[in-house]
């Protein structure tokens, strides 16, 4: 807890950094934004008269210098108001929520799925180390972490949604939808974590204390399960706390790719129809749970293991 | 060392860096030059249509087939090479070089500093590398130079972090306090003794930046954020490919193939890199 406090200043400059970044990005792009949100205003108009486009620049400050426009901008962010989309006239808020569903549904899908898989390749290839099980563990981990997570969902598509006809190729709705996509961030799941879980194993299974289990005459299965595997679980948690923000983009390649709606679909969207308010929160969104997550499970590591409570943190 | 082992008339040891670097010369001049032999012999141009031989399947005169438009795959595969390992390269050497300089710099700087720069690093590591390039690449157009730029934008950082952590526990070692009180500049110092030992590290992390980057260059494409058709970039091939997959597969087969087979081996030969140097050390 001490540990978390003593972060906090540093998390807090980072957040101000992540949303000047965020502001920056959107300043600096081309396009008139008076003109978007006129558009956005009055959908039928096609020219506005400058005085419109006047009036919509003093509203929301645009010819105020960049700290001031940052400004204005950031103080609507901290009460919680993240502007309207300018492609429907509805809070931007209220549009994440609705598509947060199916990328969540997503995720974790695949997240259970790909370590279910992770774990027992880990666990076959460290109890027989050294066995064409180990080896064959590790190459398909190794491609799976070269693997262009589009194209293996293009095969996929090919395989069981063109030729065998199982399951739908593309879109949302039904939980046959889901399969295809969830298989395909599984396989990315289960590549980097099998890596992962295996060399956390590895070295629980090194550790003196097993050596002294198994001169007790304690059976090894029990010297895995009870021993091992405990203590390979809370770096492994970690690792994957960490590595959360390649599962979200992960996530967002699989949507784009099998035309799923969700975050990845609305970014897309958003971004070609220069939707700035709901890109701005989306980018904002996404590195600022980057961060949360982060310092939580840096937060659980330092918890579980004294030695970091005073390490100076490395890569 | 070797001297002595020299003396005693013995051979000296062939070490597993030298190793490493012979073979990877070795491997690296072989594709350079089989892609060479390839651009030259093959009879096509990577944007020579030919509309009465659409969609051929491999033959003994398009040995990866034809494309939509009759473009011969393999000649597009040679040349997509370059644009698709090549713009990788140079976004993972831009990272390297700025986020070696920003960490270093925060190494040698002293506490407050440090602690500003290491805050900033934090703030554009915060941002996923693919989330931040798909917004930067939609805002400012989808273009092959923006690409570049907005991937490049968020690639240094881990280097950045690396390269501090390790420029901090080097500069405390004894070489680097004697060069100090000889009289040595910083600029002396940095060059001679802490670039040479913090870039083994840093090469083996560049390594799969490199293939981390191919991945996101051809995926960006590939959703139209990136290189934008008819570049012949691989990603770029398969969104092409991608509304003929089911009369010819072998359009998007062979793309996503060259894509897994280069990540793939860069990874490994990252992987073997530190393992030598792990040896070494």
């Amino acid at each position: 807890m001490k540990y978390f406090l003593s972060r906090l200043p540093g998390l807090a400059f980072v957040l101000l950094g992540i949303s000047l970044i965020t502001f920056t990005l959107s300043y600096f792009s081309p396009g008139d934004r008076a003109e978007a949100i006129a558009h956005a205003r009055y959908p039928e108009e096609i020219a506005f008269p400058p005085e419109l486009l006047q009036a919509i620049r003093a509203e929301f400050h645009l010819e105020e210098p960049f700290w001031l426009q940052y400004l204005y901008w950031f103080g609507n962010v901290l009460r919680g108001d993240f502007g309207l989309s300018y492609a429907s006239q509805t809070s931007v808020w209220d549009i994440f929520i609705g598509n947060l569903g199916e990328t969540v549904t997503l995720s974790l899908t695949s997240l259970g799925l790909g370590l279910a898989v992770a774990f027992l390749l880990a666990s076959l290839a460290v109890r027989h180390p050294g066995t064409w099980l180990d080896r064959a563990a590790v190459m398909l981990s190794s491609v799976g972490a070269a693997m262009p997570s589009y194209w293996l969902g293009l095969l996929l598509i090919l395989g069981f949604a063109v030729h065998l006809g199982w399951f739908p190729s593309y879109g949302t709705g039904t939980p046959a939808h889901l399969v295809l996509p969830a298989l395909t961030l599984a396989f990315w799941v289960m590549a980097s974590q099998t890596r992962l879980l295996r060399s956390f194993m590895l070295e629980a299974a090194n550790q003196p204390f097993v050596e002294t289990l198994r001169l007790r005459g304690i059976s090894e299965s029990e010297i895995f399960f009870r021993h091992v595997l405990r203590h390979a679980m809370v770096p492994a948690v970690t690792m994957i706390a960490i590595d959360f923000a390649s599962l979200l983009e992960g996530a967002i390649i699989v949507e784009l790719t099998f035309a799923r709606s969700g975050l990845g679909s609305l970014l897309a969207g958003s971004v070609l129809s220069r939707d700035l308010p709901m890109v701005m929160f989306l980018v904002m969104f996404f590195a600022v749970a980057y961060v949360v997550i982060n310092s939580l499970a840096e937060a659980l590591q330092a918890a579980s293991d004294p030695a970091t409570r005073t390490q100076e943190q490395r890569v | 060392m070797s001297e002595v082992l020299l003396q005693k008339g013995a051979k000296l040891p062939d070490s597993p860096l030298s190793r490493f670097k012979r073979r990877t010369g070795l491997v690296l001049a072989v594709l350079a030059l089989g892609l060479c032999i390839g651009l030259w012999l093959t009879p096509y141009q990577p944007a020579q249509a030919d509309f009465l031989n659409r969609l051929a399947p491999p033959e003994p005169a398009h040995w990866f087939g034809t494309d939509h438009l009759g473009r011969d795959i393999g000649t597009r595969l040679l040349y997509g090479a370059f644009w698709s390992l090549g713009l990788a390269l140079v976004v993972s050497l831009a990272g390297l070089i700025a986020g070696t300089l920003v960490g270093l710099l925060a190494a040698r700087s002293g506490s407050f500093p440090d602690a500003l720069l290491m805050r900033v690093t934090d703030s554009f590591f915060a941002f996923p590398e693919l989330i931040a390039a798909v917004a930067f690449a939609g805002l400012f157009g989808p273009s092959t130079v923006n690409l570049v730029v907005a991937l490049s934008l968020v690639s240094w950082m881990k280097f950045a972090r690396l390269a501090r952590s390790l420029g901090l526990t080097i500069g405390e070692r004894d070489f680097v306090i004697q060069a100090r009180l000889n009289g040595l500049t910083d600029w002396l110092i940095l060059w001679r003794h802490i670039l040479p030992n913090v870039l083994p590290s840093l090469l083996v992390l560049w390594t799969s930046s490199w293939s981390r980057t191919i991945l996101a260059v051809s995926g960006l494409s590939f959703l139209g954020f990136g290189v934008q058709p008819p570049t012949a970039e691989w990603g770029a091939m398969l969104l092409d490919g991608k509304p003929y997959m089911q009369t010819a597969p072998h359009i998007m087969i062979f793309p996503g193939l060259a894509v897994l087979v280069s990540v793939l081996a860069i990874n490994l030969a990252g992987d073997r890199l530190r393992d030598v140097l792990a040896q070494t050390r």
